[in-house]
Formats: structure tokens, C-alpha cells, sequence
């Protein structure tokens, strides 16, 4: 017997007589019971709900993210934005800046925003305009001052962004600078993590959940030592989302 | 993990009379245990998710065979591969034999109490690969050569003094006198072994079965680290920490991260199906997921201590226990600590051998109050004080001495009847006699002794209330 | 409820360590009880609820005198206990204990909801706090109440205690830190893991002289042993009593 069929053999001895398939309704799970037409119609209501309040959603998120330890700040465009984020680079004297290549930055508009500071600004994806290898990718995400990423979705509940890297989003953007920079637009804040996770059901249902995602919720921080908090202690240590619209 | 859980007495008096661990001790009850209450108070419908969570977690373990072959079809369809341990020592071979294979000569660790169950670090240090931890606390543990004082606070038996002190002679970097510089210090060193790692090893909070998904729950970033760094990820967990959809993930975190630090959520949630896509930039280009029996289907096998199983290890009766908060972690002897402990290691260990642990609780409820899934751990450690006394399900741990079977059949026949109750009143009466002051006992020989050192005892009154009663409002 | 109601009848389950070491709190427990208009019966053929044996394992040791209090209570009516850990082995760990025993535990089970802790009786079904009249001044006196962990936590009886007390004229309830912790003392764990205990019962101490109190109150005298052996031990000179005392002086 092969150890995998021995270790399920002991589990089902355990676990006595029992159905192969379980009965899945009445267990109080969410979860497997429903077919993905019912996971659509849910992801499709909340799609709805989301653009509906996306107002009241923002501000609620701009409160949770505060509380959750970001440095919140809200712009009615884009370019607003830029201008505080200019701020925040020239005030920590930035030297290097990553960014991923999320659509809202795709433009060129970090580029653009700190070109009159001479910070050199290293998109972190690979592809036919990218120049370094993942070594080198890598190795300039250490060395970076500042991670500036969008997000995939936000949540009110708990403050934070949610970023599911891909071919344009590295997991070190937001991870190995000190400083992260987290652009959120309106239409993209969740009410709560149960939205978020319907939404990722429903990807997964249709071939797309990805490999990652992380739950950023305020800066690295830690109390191992005397129940005392201390921040940026693998991660950054100073974390700003700025809303956008 | 070698178990010394036959030393309980030992460890809690060696605990009681350091007064730096009490005083470490004290902050639980204003920290983390209040945190909690703050948190499940704030939460709407606390106690409907807590049931909810419960329904679930029973469901899940009472179908596991369904759920872990789920477990393993995903994994395997997200480019994962997937190892059943029937033991701790598979679970290393395992691990071992794959670092071996891909000649990794350093590991990063994220937390990982499983991997203490396995003394992972001990086997790969035997094989020439250098472990380091890399959660802040466990770092600070495995730098002093100890095992975690608790499930989520590894090192908060230890004041910054002492952490300065270790880092001194363990790094050779000068005295810290604040815990930012300590921090900071810690995140240097360990900075370059995530760089160099070859690969990264992790716990799991919980898998899903629906995705083959491991979620990671962590507020320092090295969960991120390990997922992330190093060419190869090892998740290793407990069979118990399954649950079926993704879309049961909201629930548990609430409950897990809100129990566990009071936080609304940590600062980091990760989760992680199967290695790297193809397009990505980064992240490992294998991943691995061990899951480990070592004597869970004991558990599961009794419907007495099933719930057990149902743990999310957030460490909340821990903090409520006032047990716990008195004799620390280390005195548990083995991996898990406090209540829960009190069920897990005897079972995952040797039960006769850790008799202590279930005995050494009040039965005071307050772990079962901070539980977020209402586990009901004084029923279980009321069973597991039952075989050890009387051993019916595990009849070979039977273990109770014939000076307490002889106390308890005199107690038997004292209260078989009135009269007996009486005839015993007398008796004691009797007994007391050199030892009664004003109606007080100031001191009691062995094995009583310990008792009469710190309180008096009252005597046994002249005319117990069943005389008493024919007269009561009768002056 | 009112006195031109049929008199409300209880039995008195008055533990067996109130029966042999503090007669005088039973004593108290049937002069409330009658005050309040309630007909008092006494079994004497009731010994212990078996909760020593149950809690250190010796279920068949506990199971006689066990089986012989349901046989005793069985269709009696109220059963009032001036206890909440005894009270709770009857409401809740006789399930524990007759869980292979089904004719037992069904006549357990039905004879549970008649199963009453002391000030539990007192404040729901008789609402003294609510009678006028009936509490009067003594010297002022300042109390904390130490919450005996079964009766909060497996009995769920933690307003019921304090509202009678706040309710006494002339007596100031003063919440001490930490009241719903533990004690220490836990039955033989008190004499098994004796160090462990006293550090518990002196945690316990130290919060009942930071509220700077004359008395410690609560509603079980195994704890109240415990507390006030560590406070003559002391000689702190706060005195340990069962809520049945207290009401008992004032009524």
C-alpha cells in the first residue's frame, strides 16, 4: 500500500461509516453546496452594489484604512494625486521608485510625475519593453525607495488593498521598499472580506484565480517583544493609499 | 519534538519563581486578552459567526477524507505538488530529502507549529542546511536555543533586556536599549537569508479544498517573504486546517485574526495556489504542500475529542487561561501550550506521560468562553482526567495512584448516606483535633501541607446544617 | 410574584461542604428564603452531588451518590442550591457524567430545569431586589463581588448576584479589577498543583484590597474558602462571605 492510500485509510477508519459524497446543505458553510450560476448572480449583485455606493464605500474605506495604519489621503483626479505623491518621494529624498504595471499606472503618469525630481522610476514586469531580466528586477527592488502599485480591490471592512500579482503586478512592489504607495480608484472598494472572496469564487469558477494574492492592511508591523508595537519589520514600514475620485 | 511533558510540575515552579517571566505573564490579561474581548464585542453577530465557524469546522472533519482528496486534486491542477505525512518524521524526510534533491543549503521559515511537532530545524541542521526563522519572536527563540512560549507571541516571555543580551552574543552587534533598534536589527540580518534562500517553508492558517489554496496570516511580512523570495515553497500543516470554499475564508479570518490579536484584520493575508504563473515576474517556481497526521486521527477517531480539531490555533484561551498566565508556556512541555494544549500534546504525544496536563486547570470555563469556535475544552479535559483514572477508550494510560483510589473510595463512602455523612463528621472532627485554632486550621501535614502554606483551612464545624435544620428560626 | 400567591415551595440542596464546614450559610439561606415567603423543605437523606470524584476522574465513584440526588429531587419541585458549581454539576455535568447511562441522564436532564443557584432564585423568580421594605440599613459597609467561576460561566449567573447586592441599603458594591478570574482554587487542584493556586489566590487577593473593601462576597463557599483562608492568612482583615450572609444580616 502506498503511504498516500495508508494515511487516507487511517482517516477513514477514524472516521467510521460514512457517504463518500457529504450532504453539503444545512452545514452552514457558505460555500460548496452552490452551483457557479448562483456564485455569478452573487459576484453579479455585488459588481452592481459596489458601482451604486461606491461614494459612501470610499469614505468608510478612507476611515477603516486609517484605523488599519495607513496614511490616507482622497483627490477628485488623478493628477491631484500625482502632486501629493511628488511630495512624499521629494520628502523621503527618493532615489529609486518601482512601480507595477497595473492599467492606472500604465500610462506613464508615475514617469511623468517624477520626472522633475530626476528619481529614476523601474516598472517591475517583464515583457517585450522591459529591459532588465528578474534578477535585476529583483535586485532593484531592494535597492527601492519607494513601491508604488494600484490594487485589484479594496475593502471597507478591514482597510485594505488587495493586489493579485500577474504578469504586470510583481509581488515585491508592494513588499521589499520601505515606503508602499497604494493608489485606490473609486468602483473598486469591496463592503466587506466576504465580497472579496465571492468575486475570487467566482474567478476561480471561470480559470482565473492566479497563483497570489495578499491582503495589505496598513504597515509591516509586529509586538513580539513586550507587547510592543513596533512598525517595518519585513515589509514597509510607512504605507499610504491614496484615494482616487 | 522531544516531549517533556512528564515535567510539568518542574516547569510551572521554575516559571512561578522567575519573576521576569511572571512579569511578561501579567500583560497578557490587559493585552491580548482584552484585545480580544474589544474585538468580539465590536463585531457584529459575533456569536452567529462563531457557530457558524463551529458548523462548519465539524462538517469539514466529519467528511476529511472528502475534503483532503479535494485538498490534493487542486493542488495537483494548480501546478502544486501535495505529500500526505503520516508522521513527524515523514513530514521531514519529505522536506529534507526535496531540499537534498534541489541541493538548498539555507531555509527561510515563516511560523510554523507543525514544524515544531516535526523538530525541523534540528533535522536540517543534521543535514548540513542551515533553518532560520524569520517571525520576529521565533527568530528570537531559535536564537536562544528554546522552543515558543506561545502559539503567537513565541518570545513574550522575554523582556527586551534579555533580547538585547541574546543579540549581543548570538549576532555580535552592540546593546540595543529599545525594541525599534532591536527590530530593526533583526530585519538586517535577516534581509540577506531571504535573498539567498533557497527555499522558503511555511505554516498554514487554513486550506481550501474547492482551490488547493493556503492562506497565510501574518502582520510582520515574512509570510510574504518566504511565499515570495525563494525558488521553492513548502507549506507544511495540520489535516484539521481544512475548510471547504474559498468563500469560507471571511468567516475564519474574522474569527482567527480578531481572537487571536484583537486586530480587525493582520496586516497581511496571503494566500497562495500552487507556484508562480507563468507570466508572473516573481514568486517560487515549485510548491509543495505536507500535510501531516502525526496522531490527529487519534482525535478524529474519538468523538470525545473530535473538537479538538476544530482549533484555529489563535491562542486566545491561552491568553484567558489563569493557569496559563501563571505557569507560561514552557511548563506544557511539548509544542502547544495552555487549554488547548492541555488536549493536543497529551494526545499527540503520550497521554499517561502528560497526565499533568489535564489535571493542572481550575475548570474555570474562561477558555472556553475566549474560544472562537466554542470548542468545549473543560468537557475534554473532564474525559481525558477520566481515562487516566479509569481508562475505558485508552485503557493502556490508565495511570492513577492507590493513595488517591483509596481517598476517593473513603470520600465514597462518606457520602453513600446521612448516616455515613454523619459517622464522617465525627470522624473528622476527631482528626482535626491537635490541628484546629479558633475554628481555623493554620497548618495541615503532607499532602495537604502545600494548601495550609498559604491559606487557613476551616474546621470541620461541630454540628453540621442537617443537625442544624430541625432549628433554624428557632431561638 | 406576591404573598396571596400559594406559597412558592423549595428544597434546599445545601451542598456538602456548607453541611460540614460552614452550617452558619445554609442557616442564612433558609432565613432569606422564608423571608421571602418561600416554604423550605429539607431532604436529609442528601449527602454530595459527586462533583470531587467527577472532577478528578473517578466517574464510577461519583455516579452512586449522584444517581441517589436525582432520585432524591425527582418530581420535588424547585431545588434551590447556595452554590453555582454545585448547582451547575446538577444543570450541566450530569450530562458528562451519565452520558452511558440513559435512564439516569434523561431523569437528570428533566430534573435540571428545576435545579436553581441560589441568587439566581432569589432575583428571577423571587425578585427581592423589587420588594419593598424587605432589605434594611445596618452599618455601611463596602463590598466586591468575586464571580465563582462555574456560576458565571457554566450557569451564566452574573447580574442576578450584583443587582441583590446593589440593592442592599447601605451597601456599596465596588467592581474590583479581574472579579470574573478565577481564584485558584479549583478542588484538588488546590492541593495537587498547591504553588500554582496560592499564585492565582494571591493575584485575587491583591484585586480585592485595591478596591478597598470590608468584605468579599460571591456565591460559593468552596471559593470562599479558598479567598478567605489566603485573606486570614493574610490577616488583611477583610472578611469572605456568601451572599446568603449578606442578605441574610440586612433582612
Amino acid at each position: 500500500m502506498t503511504e498516500r492510500n495508508e494515511f487516507f485509510n487511517t482517516i477513514r477508519q477514524a472516521l467510521g461509516p460514512q457517504t463518500e459524497a457529504p450532504n453539503l446543505t444545512g452545514t452552514g458553510s457558505s460555500a460548496l453546496g452552490d452551483n457557479s450560476d448562483a456564485v455569478s448572480a452573487r459576484s453579479q449583485a455585488i459588481q452592481a452594489y459596489i458601482d451604486e455606493q461606491s461614494g459612501p464605500l470610499m469614505d468608510s474605506l478612507s476611515e477603516s484604512a486609517t484605523g488599519a495604519g495607513w496614511k490616507v489621503a482622497r483627490f477628485d483626479d488623478l493628477d491631484k494625486a500625482g502632486d501629493h505623491i511628488v511630495g512624499i518621494v521629494r520628502d523621503v529624498e527618493a532615489n529609486l521608485v518601482v512601480r507595477s504595471r497595473q492599467d492606472v499606472l500604465e500610462s506613464g503618469i508615475v514617469e511623468a510625475w517624477l520626472a522633475s525630481l530626476g528619481v529614476d522610476v523601474v516598472p517591475m514586469a517583464l515583457g517585450e519593453h522591459s529591459e532588465h531580466t528578474v534578477d535585476e528586477l529583483r535586485s532593484l527592488a531592494e535597492r527601492a525607495d519607494i513601491g508604488i502599485t494600484g490594487v485589484d480591490y479594496a475593502i471597507a471592512e478591514t482597510g485594505s488593498c488587495v493586489l493579485i500579482p500577474s504578469a504586470q503586478v510583481s509581488r515585491l512592489v508592494s513588499l521589499l521598499p520601505p515606503i508602499h504607495i497604494a493608489i485606490v480608484q473609486r468602483g473598486q472598494v469591496l463592503p466587506t472580506l466576504d465580497e472579496l472572496f465571492t468575486i475570487r469564487r467566482r474567478d476561480f469558477l471561470d480559470g482565473n484565480l492566479g497563483s497570489y494574492m495578499n491582503l495589505i492592511s496598513g504597515p509591516s508591523r509586529s509586538a513580539d517583544i513586550e507587547y510592543t508595537l513596533v512598525t517595518g519589520v519585513h515589509g514597509p514600514g510607512e504605507v499610504h493609499m491614496i484615494l482616487v475620485g | 519534538m522531544q516531549s517533556h511533558t512528564k515535567d510539568f510540575r518542574q516547569g510551572a515552579g521554575a516559571a512561578l519563581s522567575d519573576p521576569k517571566i511572571q512579569a511578561n505573564l501579567e500583560g497578557l490579561y490587559n493585552g491580548f486578552h482584552q484585545a480580544r474581548i474589544d474585538a468580539s464585542d465590536q463585531t457584529p453577530d459575533w456569536e452567529a459567526l462563531q457557530d457558524k465557524g463551529r458548523a462548519i469546522k465539524a462538517h469539514t472533519l466529519d467528511n476529511l477524507a472528502y475534503y483532503l482528496e479535494m485538498v490534493e486534486r487542486n493542488v495537483i491542477a494548480s501546478g502544486g505538488h501535495i505529500y500526505f505525512a503520516r508522521d513527524a518524521e515523514a513530514a521531514s524526510n519529505y522536506v529534507v530529502n526535496l531540499a537534498k534533491e534541489r541541493g538548498i543549503e539555507l531555509v527561510i521559515k515563516g511560523k510554523s507549529m507543525v514544524s515544531e511537532e516535526m523538530a525541523l530545524n534540528h533535522r536540517l541542521e543534521e543535514e548540513g542546511i542551515e533553518p532560520v526563522e524569520t517571525d520576529l519572536g521565533e527568530y528570537i527563540v531559535q536564537l536562544a536555543e528554546e522552543t515558543p512560549f506561545h502559539i503567537i507571541a513565541p518570545a513574550i516571555h522575554k523582556s527586551r533586556g534579555e533580547v538585547s543580551e541574546l543579540f549581543v552574543e548570538k549576532l555580535n552587534v552592540p546593546m540595543y536599549d529599545n525594541i525599534e533598534d532591536l527590530t530593526r536589527e533583526a530585519r538586517d540580518q535577516l534581509r540577506q537569508k531571504f535573498v539567498d534562500a533557497g527555499m522558503g517553508i511555511t505554516g498554514a492558517n487554513f486550506i481550501v479544498a474547492e482551490t488547493g489554496t493556503v492562506t497565510l496570516v501574518t502582520n510582520e511580512g515574512n509570510g510574504r517573504m518566504c511565499t515570495s523570495m525563494p525558488k521553492i515553497h513548502v507549506a507544511i500543516t495540520g489535516m484539521e486546517k481544512v475548510v471547504p470554499s474559498i468563500e469560507d475564508l471571511g468567516l475564519f479570518l474574522r474569527l482567527l485574526i480578531r481572537s487571536a490579536t484583537g486586530q480587525r484584520i493582520s496586516s497581511y493575508v496571503t494566500t497562495v495556489t500552487g507556484p508562480r504563473g507563468e507570466d508572473e515576474v516573481d514568486g517560487p517556481e515549485e510548491f509543495h504542500l505536507v500535510i501531516v497526521d502525526n496522531g490527529r486521527s487519534k482525535m478524529l477517531a474519538d468523538p470525545n475529542l473530535r473538537e479538538a480539531l476544530y482549533c484555529l490555533r489563535c491562542g486566545a484561551c491561552l491568553n484567558a487561561c489563569p493557569v496559563y498566565r501563571k505557569v507560561g508556556g514552557h511548563a506544557y512541555g511539548w509544542v502547544y501550550p495552555g487549554p488547548i494544549g492541555a488536549i493536543v500534546s497529551p494526545m499527540l504525544t503520550n497521554l499517561s506521560e502528560a497526565k499533568d496536563l489535564p489535571f493542572a486547570s481550575t475548570l474555570c470555563g474562561a477558555c472556553k468562553e475566549a474560544c472562537p469556535v466554542k470548542i468545549n475544552i473543560p468537557r475534554m479535559l473532564l474525559y481525558l482526567r477520566k481515562e487516566l483514572t479509569q481508562g475505558e477508550t485508552y485503557p493502556e494510560h490508565k495511570s492513577v495512584s492507590m493513595a488517591e483510589s483509596t481517598a476517593v473510595k473513603g470520600w465514597r463512602a462518606s457520602v453513600s448516606s446521612s448516616f455515613m455523612m454523619r459517622l464522617s463528621n465525627l470522624g473528622g472532627r476527631l482528626l482535626q483535633l491537635p490541628f484546629v485554632r479558633g475554628g481555623r486550621i493554620d497548618r495541615l501535614p503532607s499532602p495537604l501541607s502545600g494548601w495550609t502554606k498559604h491559606r487557613k483551612f476551616p474546621a470541620i464545624a461541630s454540628k453540621p446544617f442537617r443537625t442544624r435544620w430541625k432549628n433554624i428560626g428557632k431561638k | 410574584m406576591n404573598q396571596t400567591d400559594n406559597a412558592v415551595k423549595a428544597s434546599l440542596f445545601v451542598t456538602c461542604i456548607i453541611d460540614q464546614f460552614f452550617p452558619e450559610v445554609g442557616e442564612a439561606a433558609v432565613r432569606v428564603l422564608r423571608r421571602l415567603g418561600v416554604e423550605v423543605e429539607f431532604d436529609q437523606s442528601q449527602t454530595c452531588c459527586g462533583q470531587p470524584a467527577f472532577n478528578n476522574g473517578f466517574w464510577n465513584d461519583a455516579k452512586p451518590t449522584a444517581r441517589r440526588l436525582v432520585d432524591s429531587y425527582e418530581g420535588e419541585g424547585n431545588v434551590v442550591v447556595p452554590s453555582g458549581s454545585c448547582a451547575a454539576m446538577l444543570r450541566v455535568f450530569y450530562n458528562e457524567l451519565f452520558h452511558d447511562e440513559q435512564d439516569t441522564l434523561r431523569r437528570a436532564q428533566a430534573l435540571a430545569p428545576h435545579v436553581f443557584e441560589f441568587t439566581e432564585f432569589v432575583s428571577d423568580v423571587l425578585g427581592a431586589e423589587n420588594r419593598e421594605g424587605l432589605f434594611h440599613a445596618t452599618k455601611p459597609m463596602r463590598v466586591t463581588y468575586h464571580e465563582s467561576c462555574h456560576l458565571k460561566r457554566e450557569l451564566g449567573v452574573d447580574l442576578q448576584p450584583r443587582s441583590l447586592i446593589k440593592s442592599l441599603p447601605g451597601v456599596e458594591l465596588v467592581e474590583m479589577p479581574q472579579a470574573e478570574v478565577c481564584c485558584g482554587f479549583g478542588g484538588t487542584f488546590s492541593v495537587k498543583y498547591a504553588d500554582i493556586s496560592a499564585a492565582m489566590l494571591n493575584d485575587k487577593i491583591a484585586n480585592i484590597q485595591s478596591a478597598n473593601v470590608d468584605a468579599v462576597v460571591a456565591g460559593d463557599m468552596s471559593c470562599l474558602m479558598h479567598i478567605g483562608g489566603g485573606l486570614e492568612k493574610q490577616e488583611a482583615g477583610i472578611r469572605a462571605i456568601h451572599i446568603a450572609q449578606l442578605l441574610d444580616e440586612r433582612i
